[in-house]
């Protein structure tokens, strides 16, 4: 499947002006706004979009008899081919979205056609609640490109690490060596058990502490070799806060041309989910545990990310599993920068097992905690600085994403604004880096 | 890859740590990984000096700390390069967590320990404690004698690393103080020449990290059942495969060194004035050009006295050694470091267990001196000597004699 272009609506930023309605109306030479192919519709306070949905698995098209209705393969539009049409508008029936509709003065049935690509009413929508989009774009392309990892894997139930790697390896490519070292993504078969393995590029574990070093030796030899190889580390927070810190700061200060990946979910979860640096203050885990004394983790987490931006690495992003396309969009930058230096992306990844919450909801909690803003997605080179990528400006409130998560249900009012002081401090911070009211120390 | 400039001097005066820079100039070595520690320090200096004079052509990484010396090496390894670093004491137990790796991944590499004591007493000074204690891990380690041995048995050390039958990284032992700092004249093999000897590095054919060769290095490998058991058992008895193939292939790299440059080395044991002796003292890295010269004055007394000399310390020679001292009635083995478990010195562990395989017992002593960059005299040789020859006649080994208790 190719991909498709279609017309996405935020109902949110719509105020009802009906400008999208005139628009398409006149384009379509129709009198009226009931001419229009779009349709805004008051609905309990809000807007409501009727509009041709160009859905890939259309009912209109099924529904037709008369073969009037087809999925143009290329442009992915539904198209309406009127001398075949013999106005039965079963078609109508069909659609759930009001996408297509009898128009009586002109006698037949009337939809969208995007206007062949550059569709008048998102033009004539002054508020951004009209937009012209490709669909799952990123998702279309990479999944285009070869599978790197065996069927199945190893993995806790609901665990984003097969998206991570499945995707990751889709995009870096079969140039790559991969270092996985010790903790969740090895752990589901990466490297593999007794002489079988799950990964089609080359890999190795290197030891908790040197994934950094040991790959910085790889890259080094075959840049002087003159090949083009990607040293690419999918690693935990543990190994690369922690233990590994030093061999990871290293490489860094030295421009070594590396892409390290490091899967933050918040703690040593493959060993059985003991603290790490990155465990965020009130967490519960099997090293800070809850009872008459303890409370779950009595320090912050440390900022991973932000002080892999202070090493002014050629590229530093953050990203979540729930935002993949952000993700994709970041990897893609890392990929490029890690072919002049080092680039290191943060990816928080929830834990089901070691987090306490049902295998289903992974992506939910990940998407909680970017809206909540308990994680900022931002991006930073050494000559734009720091932008925010998805800026969340109403956030949710932080007590949905700590609800929906049992290592948290202990907590105290005292320690939730804790908490909450942290992220206000958090956004704070980010944002003034990111608008320039703040300045990293001169480089 | 040509690493050495062809005009260069024949004939040098250079210490351990710059012979030890000229060997691996001269290995075309591809990767070296530096890291400063006393006494390595100049090692490294030179080895970074020759690569900005174009001496040598090799990618050079200065790391942020051993441990990341000797993973770098691994990544470089597994990638293909020739690689060469060397450290010691704090930084040899710094980098024990690759260290202890680099030999079951079969990588043919070579480090350079520039032997000082371990801590603590805090000391920054020369001893064997460092190289002592990591024995067991599975890599070669080679004790040189003099400046000119560091030079050729870092080059050899490539050739038995890379040996198909080996596969096993090489510790090329120089003692801190003496040889690190000390100069002598020195013989520079000519470039071509070592490149001839060696041939082109032959390093990852077993395990690479290659795209056009794409395989999993390492996977978890053991466990109660399945495969897991005998897989590993299978890698631990080819590692000890290939430890005890280095004991052929280090007699006849050396042998072959002498063929090519003339200049004849003991791979494993050097008996000197063995022929009838009557009882032996051991030595192992620079104390023995001291005991060689309390040897000829006793000699010259009429005492007859040998030395035997242990060059490769793992694989441990247990056939050369039990041939060498097949003849005495005692043996006094002289360690520059501590047995702590055994209350005497490492080598003279060694010694006792390959006696243990002699036709008759040998009685033998532990003497331990020159440790913390204390100074091994022909005196104290001498007093080796006259130990040893007691112990030769009432065949009764007193306890563990301290050399430089009373100094």
């Amino acid at each position: 499947m190719g991909a498709y272009s279609t017309i996405a609506f935020k109902p949110e930023l719509c105020d009802g002006c009906n400008a999208c309605m005139q628009a398409c109306g006149d384009a379509k030479g129709g009198e009226t706004l009931a001419d229009s192919r779009i349709q805004i519709v008051p609905d309990r306070g809000r807007f409501e979009l009727a509009l041709c949905r160009q859905c890939g698995d259309p009912k209109c098209v099924a529904n037709c008899p008369a073969a009037a209705l087809s999925k143009n393969e290329e442009t992915g539009t539904i198209e309406w081919d009127g001398d075949k049409c013999v106005n039965c508008l079963l078609c109508t029936v069909g659609c759930a979205y009001g996408g297509i509709a009898y128009n009586a003065a002109r006698g037949h049935v009337v939809k969208c056609d995007t206007c062949g690509g550059d569709p008048a009413c998102v033009k004539a929508c002054g508020r951004g609640a009209l937009k012209y989009v490709t669909t799952a774009r990123i998702y279309n392309e990479v999944g285009a490109l070869e599978d790197l990892f065996v069927p199945g894997l190893a993995g806790c139930q609901g665990c984003n690490t097969e998206l991570i790697m499945r995707h990751t390896l889709r995009r870096v490519g079969p140039d790559t060596v991969l270092a996985t070292p010790p903790g969740c993504i090895p752990g589901m078969g990466s490297v593999g058990y007794n002489g079988l393995t799950g990964t089609k590029v080359p890999v190795f574990h290197p030891l908790l502490t040197n994934t950094a070093s040991m790959l910085a030796g790889v890259k080094r030899y075959y840049k002087r070799r003159g090949r083009e190889v990607t040293a690419l580390a999918l690693a935990g927070d543990g190994g690369a806060s922690d233990v590994g810190f030093q061999s990871l700061s290293g490489a860094a200060e030295r421009g070594e041309q590396i892409l390290f990946v490091c899967v933050d979910n918040e703690g040593y979860m493959n060993t059985g989910m003991q603290r790490s640096s990155c465990t965020p203050y009130g967490a519960w885990t099997s090293t800070t545990p809850v009872g008459e004394r303890g409370k779950g983790k009595s320090q912050d987490a440390k900022n991973l990310p932000v002080i892999m931006m202070m090493h002014n690495c050629e590229y530093v992003a953050t990203a979540s599993t729930a935002f993949m396309e952000d993700f994709y969009e970041k990897l893609e930058k890392a990929l490029d920068a890690s072919r002049r230096g080092f680039a290191y992306l943060h990816l928080y990844s929830p834990c089901t097992t070691g987090w306490r919450f049902p295998s289903r909801k992974n992506i939910e909690v990940a998407r909680k905690a970017v809206e909540t803003n308990f994680v900022l997605l931002w991006e930073f080179n050494p000559r734009d600085g720091l932008r925010l990528t998805h800026p969340v400006d109403k956030p949710r409130p932080l007590r949905e994403y700590l609800e929906a998560q049992g290592k948290y249900r202990h907590l105290s009012p005292e320690q939730v604004a804790h908490i909450q002081a942290g992220v206000d401090h958090q956004v704070a911070f980010i944002r003034g880096l990111a608008d320039g009211s703040a300045r990293l120390p001169a480089m | 890859m040509s690493a050495v400039t062809e005009a260069k001097p024949k004939i040098v005066v250079c210490d351990g740590n710059e012979a030890a820079a000229w060997g691996v100039t001269l290995a075309s070595v591809d990767m070296v990984a530096v890291y400063p520690i006393t006494p390595q320090s100049s090692l490294v200096e030179y080895l970074a000096k020759f690569v900005a004079e174009g001496k040598l052509d090799a990618e050079i990484v200065d790391v942020e700390g051993e441990h990341s010396v000797l993973s770098v090496l691994q990544g470089g390894a597994l990638a293909g390069a020739r690689v060469y670093t060397a450290t010691c004491g704090p930084g040899l137990a710094f980098m024990f967590e690759p260290y202890i790796r680099t030999p079951g991944l079969r990588l043919p590499m070579v480090m350079g320990i520039v032997t000082r004591d371990t801590l603590t007493p805090q000391s920054v000074w020369g001893g064997h404690q460092d190289a002592m204690s990591v024995r067991e891990v599975g890599w070669i380690q080679m004790y040189c004698e003099t400046v000119q041995e560091v030079l050729d048995t870092t080059i050899m050390a490539y050739r038995i690393a890379e040996h198909r039958d080996v596969m096993l990284p090489v510790n090329v032992c120089h003692d801190g103080n003496y040889l690190s700092y000390g100069a002598a004249r020195v013989e520079l093999p000519d470039g071509a020449a070592t490149r001839e000897f060696l041939g082109p590095p032959s390093v990852n054919w077993h395990a690479a990290l290659d795209p056009e060769r794409p395989m999993a290095v390492d996977p978890l490998t053991g466990g109660a059942g399945g495969p897991g058991p005998r897989m590993f058992v299978k890698y631990r008895k080819g590692h000890c495969r290939g430890m005890q193939n280095a004991l052929r292939v280090i007699e006849e790299v050396h042998e072959d060194w002498a063929a090519r440059f003339g200049r004849r080395h003991a791979g494993l044991v050097e008996r000197y004035r063995m022929d009838d002796a009557e009882y032996a003292i051991m030595t192992l890295g620079s104390m023995t050009g001291a005991a060689k010269d309390a040897v000829d004055e006793a000699r010259s007394q009429g005492r007859k006295v040998g030395l035997v000399k242990v060059k490769t310390y793992r694989p441990f020679p247990v056939r050369a050694v039990v041939e060498a001292l097949a003849g005495v009635q005692a043996v006094g083995v002289v360690d520059r470091s501590v047995s702590f478990g055994w209350n005497g010195g490492p080598l003279y562990q060694d010694a006792l267990a390959a006696l243990s395989g002699a036709l008759r017992r040998i009685p033998a002593m532990s003497f331990i001196g020159g440790l913390a960059g204390a100074d091994l005299t022909v005196d104290h040789f001498h007093r080796v000597i006259e130990r040893t020859a007691r112990l030769a006649q009432d065949g009764q080994p007193g306890e563990t004699v301290w050399l430089n208790e009373n100094d």
